[in-house]
This record gives C-alpha cells, structure tokens and sequence, in this order.
C-alpha cells in the first residue's frame, strides 16, 4: 500500500464525510424527517448501506445514523515521519466513503437533483421511473437527463449474465479521456468484449459522458454503456449494482459485508478505470472499489500498489496514456482495456471458430488423400513443426495472427511447402510446464477442420489442406484463428493472451526449427529430471470411475497414467483448469517405504478413491499391493513364477504368451479395480522409466515382451538396457516370434542368459 | 433359533428437500413434498425408519407432445391441448408432483418462445395446487431463454427449475437462487460427474435443501442396470458420508419406457408381446420401481395406470414398517 495514496484517499473521506453531515442536517432542516427516500424502482432501499450494514433506510431521518457510522471508520492521515500501518485504515476510509457517496446520491433524489439532468441528452434506455413527471406518455423515461441508479429489472437482466459468465465483467470509468477519440475508442474496445461500462466522474467539468455524447456515441441500457452522472459520487451507483448482485445472485442477505465483498471479488469481474488526473475523492472512492476486490486502473501518472491482497492480482495500477505504446489513439485504447483485462483476471471469451469451413470434433478422424490435397507440410517433402512457448504478458497482444512468408498459392496443386506455427501464450496461472501439454492440443484443435488432416507433433508434424477447403478459403492464417479460439475456449483457466505466427519463408523456418528443437531437448531433459522425489504431490486420475468404480489411477512423474493420456504434467494442468475435475493433488506426506512406493498420503487417497475397496497401494511393486487398472491399459505386466520375471503384453498384440493366455483373457484379470498381486495394466511408458517395478527388481524381471514394444520402442528400450549396464538387455528377453509358452521360455532364457535366471527369487 | 439381522449404522443421511411453497411460505401450493432425508438403503425398515416415501411425479408437456405414444394420448384424451386440465386429471389420479416437460417446439411449429413458456406454467400453477418441476428441453441455450423468465415470472413457489447441466448450470442455479426456487441437476450416468456438477452448484452459494439430482438412467432392457448401479453408487457414498452426493434423487423412467419400441410400437410386432397398453404400462412400472429400489426418491411417469400400480408396490413396500 502507497502511503500516498493512503494519505489522500483517507484525506478524501474525512471531507466528503464533512460534507455529507452538513448536507444531511440542511435537507432534515428543509425537508424533515419523515421525508421518503428512495432509488428508483429498488427493492434493496439503498442498495450499498443495506448490504454492508442491514439497514433497510426508507427515511431522511435514517440517514444520520449512516454518516456516523461512516465517521466512526474514519482515521487520521499516516503521520509523515514514522511508519503506521494503514491499509486498514485506507480500507476503512473507502467504505466510509462509499456509505456517505449513497447517502449523498439519496439526498440528492429527495431535491430532484438525481438523476442528473443534461438539457439536450437523449438516453438510449434506461431506468424506468415511478414518479410520473420523470416519464413521458409513453412511460419511457424521458430525456434530458442521466440515468442515475440502476433499476431491479435491469440488474436482474444484466446481474444474471455476470454471474454465468456470459457478460465477462463491468468497468466503472471515472474522468475524461485525453480526447474524444481516445474516449470513444476504449468504450468500443469494452463493447467489442461484452463488457459493460458504466460511466461517471469528471476533469474540470469534462466528462467522459460528454465526450461520448459529442461524438455521436448512444448511452444508455441498449448500449450497455449506462451514464451514471458527471460526478465521482455517482459512481457508487456501480457498487449498488455490484452489491445488489450479490444479494440477489447470491443468496445473501443484507447486513453480510464480508460474503457480499467476497462475492463480488470471486465472482464480478470489475474494475475501475480512472481517466485523467486523480484527485482526493477519487482515491477515497477507489479505496472502497478496492474493498470489493475491483482494481484501480489509471491512465496517469500514480503511484501503483502491485502487491496482491484485497484484489485477486494488482490493486492500484498505472498506464499513462502517452507512454502506451501504440500508432494511434485506437491501439493505445485497446492495450490500456487489455490491461484492465489483465488486472482484474477477467477472461475473454471466444464462442466461435472463425474458419471457412465447418468445424468441430466431429472432423477429428478424417483423412485428406493425396488426390484430393491442395498442399502439404512436412511428410517427405517438406519441414513442418509446431512450437508453443510461454511469454509475458505484457510482450503479446491477443489474437495476433502473422504469417511470415508466402502463402500457398505459388505452391502446385498436390504440392508441397515448409512451415513453422509458433504459438506464443501468456496467462497469470500459466507455467512452463504447461508448454508441453497444450502444445500437444495442437493436433486436436487443427484436426477439429474440416479437410484439414493433421498427424505427428514437435517437428515431425504433418498436415494436409484438401483442395475442398482451399477453394472455401481456408488459408495460413486460419490455423492461428483455430489455434486462438481453442486455446481461449478449452484453456481459458491458465491463457490469457494467445499470438500465433506461421512461418512459411525457408530460413525462417530452419531458424524457428532450430530454436523449437533446443526447446525440445530441454523439455526432454525436464521431463528425464522430474522424478519422484522431487515433487511433494502427485496427482489421482478417477477419469475412469464411470466404467471402473473404484479403480484410481495415482499418477506420478515416474509413472505416468495406465491409459498412457495422462502423466503428471497433463494432470497438474488439468486439475489448474478444472479444480473440481478428475485430477487432483495427492499431497505425499510421510514417507512409509520409498522402496515399495508407500506415503501416508497415497494410501490415504487409495483408500477413499477407491471407496475403501483398496487399502494400500505399493506404486513401485506388482507383488504387494499393485495399483488397481481399469480397463484401458497399454499393456499388461504378469508374472510367470517358472521364470522368476514377468512378461509383458501390448494391447497391440493378439498373439498366444507363455501364460497361456491372450491380451484380450488377460484384461478380465488385470482390470476392474481389483488389486491382484501378480498382474497389473500399465501404460507402456512406465516400462522405460527407473520406477517400473523398482521393488521387484526392475526392467532385468521383464523375459519376455511382444514384439510391437521391441519394435515401437526400440530406442527408448536402448537406454532402458543403458542404464541397466547391460547393452544386449533387449534382445536377451523373449517374444512372441520366438517364445510363446513357459516349456519354450526357460531354454531360451538359459540361451540368451537373461539376468532373471540369476536374481532374487520374485517372491 | 432366532436370527440375528445383520444392520448397517451408516453414518452419513441424505438431504431432506422441501418442493413448492404454500401461501404462507410465499408461494401458491396447496401443500408442499418433502423427499430425501434416507439414513439407510431404501426398504431397510428393520435399520432405519423410512423419513420420506418415495413419490410420484406425472409429466405433461405445454401442449399435445407429438412424438408421446399413442397409447399415452388416447388414454389421456382431449387434456393433453391443454396443461391446465392436463395437470388437473393428474392431480385427480393421484400424482404427489407435476413435472412440465417443455419440448423445443411450442404449440405449432415454432421454436418455444420464452413469454409462451411463462404463460403455460402460470396456467399449471392456476390449475393445481400440487408442487410444480419445471424442465427445459434440455438444450443449454433455449432452457437458460425460458427457465429465467418463468424463475422471475413465479418468485417464491419454490418450483424445481431444471435441466441444470454442465454447460448452463449457473445461468440456472443464479436465477433459481434470485426467486426462491429448486433445481434438478442431471449428469450422464457417472458418480463422479454428479458429484462434480454438485460441488459447482454449490460453490455458487445455492444451499444443498435446494438440490435435486437426475444421475439419469435408462428403461428396462435399455441399460437399467446401469442406471441403476450409478444409483445405487450414489446412495451408498451418501450414506457413508461424502455430503456432495447427499441429495435426493428423481428420475424419468416414464420418458425412457415409453421411446421404446415395446411401448411405443402396436402393430408389426410378435403377438408374444402381449397387448400394446398392458406392455407398456408394465414397461414403465417395472422400471419405476426398480429404480425406487436403487434408492430414487422421486420417478416421473406418464401413464396413470403406471401411477397406481407403482403407488401400489410404494405402499406394499412400506407395509413393513415397523418401530
């Protein structure tokens, strides 16, 4: 917290609420007490008193004991030579502040001063009224004047779209705009995102209503650009609208301040936007936004209050306007909202994919064959790779699309062309790990095209435009649209911000390669470094429960999920995007036995995940407690007690193993949910890693593995034998081409000298 | 010898829910129904008192449901132009509930516009007195179009507002807890999906006494048992404790017999099939109460036949208890 800003918000409520006392005793003097006040067409009587202290004032003579209160939280200003704390002060003073903007506004409506009148303004909109000579024949509200509060009717229509997400939030702009065309341009780029704008405040008499207005601009309940006032006070009619949302939305009763504060900082995406320079009252009534969690962004020069606390990210911040980059007045509009944006989390919501031809998964599957391809990257003839990488915020602009380089159109029907997509995102809950895991959406999003094919990832990435979508007008710059939309809409919860650039000039494409690729072997490494003992949490997978009610995957980062979808990068970003999702945190706990792979927490989570049908899981044995399996694994891991090793099947290979059964009779056993020592599913990169099946001995158990594995996995296998310091490993242990019952396994054991023959017995 | 009952203590309850709201309680009803409130699997009267029977919705749609069985339009006859009277013979023959069951068509061809909908749901509730469920066609967009009007239109009946799904539930649960009313949840056959959708709803401030789950289930020899174990699944987490699966259930086995061919087909079909309105009342009733047996405290049915046959296993099945 500035003390600046302390100072002079604290300094601002102390006078407004001088102010208001003196106000308040003349309008008692003239009206008297009895005398009704009211906002028009409200069922919550002044809406921010009634919600943060229950009082349900109907009368001018209510009002005196709002103002005490209001004094009773205000403080003297931080003395300037020792350090006091004061953001509970300055807290204190923007309620107080905010109590007494309402009961100034309420006073104002007994003298008729409220809504404000503007000879010669035409409101598109607005609140309705009771009082008869406020309407005109029609009982439309009638002109000449601004809107003032906002009615119940249209707080429900609007309140109910904050709170499903449908409107992403509201922004109270307060002041003038450097210029009308600065003015207009920031409320089209709040319009553009279905943000509403509520409008109020002045400097030296200009206001931003004013400004709009000159240009032509309507304001009102049609616009969703409602004109409070040209005064700060009228502002609070966004905090009586914010905090009506709460009451009516959220089930909360007036006289609840801390889950009405709460509620609006979780759940209404609002911020105040201050244009022009700031004054006392300004910062006093900015103090009590920040009580709702609504941040202060400003156009000026102010000191800023970055620390997160009260809001969810920054509380005050500070984007004047001339050192916002940017051509012209349009641009610098749509950075500084793209801020406020930023500021206050609120998430953009992108409900199409704007490509010329029909999208959706239903197009996953589809194949364009070469007679019907326009053009292709990657395969034979070409490079083609796919790069997405994490970026700062503030160094992308949203929905930036490039393409550097030609298009297709020079390339032969059927031809062939490089390409690069480097896919740059940003977002507060973003983290490099993520990196991986969205670049792998890469291929479900571009193949969700019509006629578009994509295959393969990183830089063995392929894909084909059929002629059909060519001639519909698909180009380059429609995967970055795609890849956009899907980021937004299936990735909302960790991106913000998504910029795509395509690469089709060659030397770009071999430097953006090169680049891409160093990021690659990094990730590799990452992955390699990322082990068990170097995380406290791993995460449970019940994806499956529907089918398999009580298995639960425990999915760490040396044993990635049995399905082989999921490791432990993919569920920590799952569980970031979905917190009530499948995927959730294991905390680990005490260790109770690294060998077997026990931890207080993973047999905590077995015991509830699986509904107390597992009582202990072992993640590193398949002859004590093995973890249970669905029903998806990539292969089965079974013992074959003659070998004193087990075997391990592919799901790929239907063939007869030394066990006597199939892959396909092998499931029954291994799936389920049922804990067997002895058989377990697992997928097929568990294999490879140091874990698999440490307890029992490890890789050297494995004597015999169908083929497909040897082949698919050839080099991963390489290391695995490596490691194991045995470089013939792999072709020491037997396959279905060679082996296919226990008679036949021994011999060839004793042949090939498996190093099963000489461990441990199994068990 | 005697015989010693081996009993369960569970230690969780389901919720107990309150549909509808008299005039004192700042609605319209005659009376309101209460489910839920099960401390045991359903019937185990020798462990725990049953504290609400299960009950007996009836469901009608604004105007004549085209693609209804005939069996069902020609029983039902010339109340099916008109909700009113429709929910009126309901009441008449014995249904605890009404369930209105708006379709993506209104009366003629077009799509079911908002103020249309309203207007058939004041008719209901001037025409019967019972506790009203409301259910959208159960496309997130159209049932958020017409369910905030009517939640605004019936302020504190405390009807049962629904389908709230993954895709629109907040839209829903917001306007519910605006006006005082109920919502029904319905997640494709998985516990943990139900369960989810529970937890989002209620982190939306919608209290729990306020819920009602459809784990959604099918008909008889068109996966019951599937529905059924989801059910049974359900009922048994909430007894042992997890409060986000502690809500009552309802479930439409009337909607999923009578799309079979069994019921819904008369001619071209074995004679071994029996007669026509006999099978598929037996379709609907056998359904109803298995899936009372996996614990459902409420089933939606369209044939009065159906009504007084699963009201008669109800009271046969609550014969037996005893304190």
């Amino acid at each position: 917290m500035s003390r600046y800003i302390a100072t002079r918000a604290i300094r601002g409520a102390n006078a407004l609420v001088n102010e208001a006392e003196a106000m308040l005793a003349r309008a008692l003097d003239e009206k008297g007490p009895d005398t009704p006040v009211a906002f028009p067409n409200t069922a919550y009587y002044l809406p921010v008193i009634y919600g943060m202290t229950g009082r349900e004032i109907e009368k001018l003579g209510e009002l005196p004991e709002v103002l005490t209160q209001a004094r009773n939280l205000l403080h003297p200003t931080p003395s300037q030579r020792h350090w006091t704390p004061y953001l509970g002060e300055t807290l204190d003073s923007g309620m107080a502040t905010l109590l007494t903007a309402e009961t100034i506004e309420a006073i104002r409506y007994v003298y008729g001063m409220q809504p404000e009148l503007l000879p010669g303004f035409e409101l598109a909109g607005g609140t309705a009224f009771t009082s008869p000579d406020m309407n005109d024949a029609e009982g439309e509200s009638a002109n000449g004047h601004l809107n003032g509060a906002i009615d119940d009717i249209q707080l429900r229509s609007w309140g109910i779209q904050l709170v499903d997400g449908r409107m992403p939030g509201f922004a109270a702009i307060v002041g003038c705009a450097k210029s009308n065309e600065a003015a207009v341009q920031i409320v089209r780029e709040l319009q553009r995102r279905n943000i509403l704008c509520f409008l109020s405040g002045n400097i030296n008499g200009r206001s931003i209503i004013h400004q709009l207005d000159e240009e032509g601009v309507e304001l009102g309940y049609d616009t969703y650009t409602v004109p409070f006032g040209t005064d700060t006070l009228s502002a609070i009619y966004a905090l009586g609208f914010a905090t009506r949302s709460a009451l009516t939305f959220g089930g909360l009763k007036g006289g609840q301040a801390r889950e009405i504060l709460t509620y609006n900082k979780d759940r209404v995406f609002a911020f105040v936007l201050a244009l022009g320079e700031v004054d006392d009252l300004k910062y006093a009534a900015a103090a009590g936004a920040i009580n709702f969690g609504f941040p202060v962004v400003a156009d000026t020069v102010i000191p800023q209050i970055l620390p997160t606390g009260v809001t969810t990210y920054e509380h005050v911040v500070s984007l004047p306007w001339n050192e916002i980059e940017g051509a012209d007045d349009v641009e610098k509009a749509e950075r500084l909202v793209q801020k406020c944006i930023e500021v206050r989390g609120v998430k953009v919501q992108v409900a199409d994919v704007p490509v010329p031809v029909p999208y959706g998964s239903a197009f996953e599957g589809e194949v364009v064959r070469k007679a019907d391809m326009r053009v292709e990257f990657g395969g034979r003839g070409s490079r083609c790779f796919e790069y997405l990488k994490m970026a700062k915020l503030d160094d992308l602009t949203d929905g930036k699309i490039e393409v550097v380089g030609p298009d297709f159109s020079e390339v032969d029907d059927q031809g062939t062309m490089d390409m690069g997509i480097v896919i740059e995102v940003a977002g507060r809950q973003m983290e490099q790990d993520f990196e991986p895991v969205l670049e792998r959406q890469i291929h479900y999003f571009v193949n969700g095209a019509s006629g578009i094919q994509h295959i393969g990832q990183r830089d063995i990435a392929w894909i084909r435009i059929s002629s059909k979508a060519a001639d519909a007008g698909f180009n380059l710059e429609d995967f970055g649209k795609i890849l956009h939309a899907r980021f937004h809409s299936d990735f909302g919860a960790i991106v913000d911000k998504v910029q795509v650039t395509i690469h089709t000039e060659p030397g770009q494409v071999e430097e953006r390669l090169r680049e891409a690729r160093e990021t690659y072997d990094f990730r590799n490494k990452r992955l390699e470094d990322l082990t068990d003992d170097a995380v406290d949490e791993f995460y449970s997978c019940t994806l499956c429960q529907s089918f398999a009610p009580n298995h639960v995957c425990i999915v760490s980062p040396e044993r990635l999920g049995l399905c082989g979808a999921y490791n432990w990068l993919d569920c920590k970003a799952s569980f970031n995007i979905n917190p009530t999702g499948p995927n959730q945190p294991i905390k680990l706990g005490r260790k109770v036995d690294t060998d077997q792979g026990y931890w207080e927490g993973t047999n905590d989570y077995a015991k509830v995940g699986s509904h107390g049908v597992v009582e202990e899981v072992a993640m590193y044995s398949i002859m004590e407690n093995p973890m249970t399996a669905c029903g998806c694994f990539e292969c089965i891991v079974m013992l074959i007690p003659e070998a004193n090793g087990v075997m391990v099947v592919s799901r790929e290979d239907t063939s007869m193993t030394p066990a006597g059964m199939t892959f396909s009779t092998l499931a029954g056993m291994a799936g389920g949910g049922i804990q067997t020592p002895g058989v377990m599913g697992v997928g097929k990169f568990y294999l490879i890693s140091p874990k698999f099946i440490s307890a029992d001995g490890g890789f050297k158990r494995v004597v015999w593995m169908s083929s497909i594995l040897k082949d698919t996995m050839a080099e991963e296998l390489k290391a695995v034998a490596e490691r194991a310091g045995d470089t013939e490993l792999i072709d020491r242990i037997a396959d279905e081409r060679s082996v296919t019952t226990v008679e036949e396994l021994l011999p060839w054991m004793e042949e090939n000298n498996h190093p099963a023959l000489t461990m441990d017995p199994i068990f | 010898m005697p015989i010693d009952i081996p009993m369960d203590n569970w230690p969780g309850s389901v919720k107990t829910v309150t549909l509808g709201a008299t005039s004192d309680q700042g609605g319209t009803r005659s009376s309101t129904v209460t489910i839920g409130g099960d401390q045991s699997l359903p019937f185990m009267h020798f462990e725990k008192p049953t504290a609400n029977r299960p009950v007996i919705a009836m469901e009608i749609a604004p105007a004549r449901p085209a693609e209804w069985s005939p069996v069902l339009l020609e029983t039902w006859s010339e109340v099916v132009d008109d909700p009113g009277a429709w929910a009126n013979a309901c009441e008449e023959a014995g249904a605890d509930l009404i369930v209105l069951q708006f379709g993506l068509k209104g009366a003629g061809d077009e799509p079911i516009a908002a103020d249309l909908a309203t207007s058939a749901v004041k008719t209901v509730l001037g025409a019967t007195g019972l506790p009203l469920v409301v259910l959208g066609p159960g496309q997130a967009e159209i049932d958020n179009a017409i369910l905030v009007p009517i939640a605004d239109e019936t302020k504190g009946e405390r009807l049962v507002l629904g389908l709230c799904e993954d895709g629109n539930y907040r839209t829903i649960v917001a306007s519910a807890m605006a006006n005082d009313h109920l919502v029904l949840g319905r997640t494709p056959m998985d516990v943990n999906l139900a369960k989810q959708l529970n937890i989002l709803m209620t982190d939306m401030g919608l209290p729990l006494d306020r819920i009602v789950m459809d784990p959604t289930t099918g008909a008889l020899g068109y996966g019951i048992e599937y529905g059924y174990s989801v059910m049974e699944r359900l009922r048994l987490a909430a007894l042992q404790g997890d409060a986000m699966t502690q809500l009552p259930m309802m479930v439409n086995p009337g909607f999923e017999t009578w799309k079979t061919k069994e019921s819904k087909v008369g001619e071209g079909v074995p004679e071994a099939w029996g007669e026509w309105t006999e099978r598929g009342v037996n379709w609907e009733t056998l359904t109803a109460v298995s899936l009372i047996e996996a614990g459902a405290n409420v089933v939606v049915l369209r044939h009065p036949d159906s009504l007084k046959r699963v009201r008669a296993a109800i009271d046969d099945l609550m014969a037996f208890e005893t304190v």
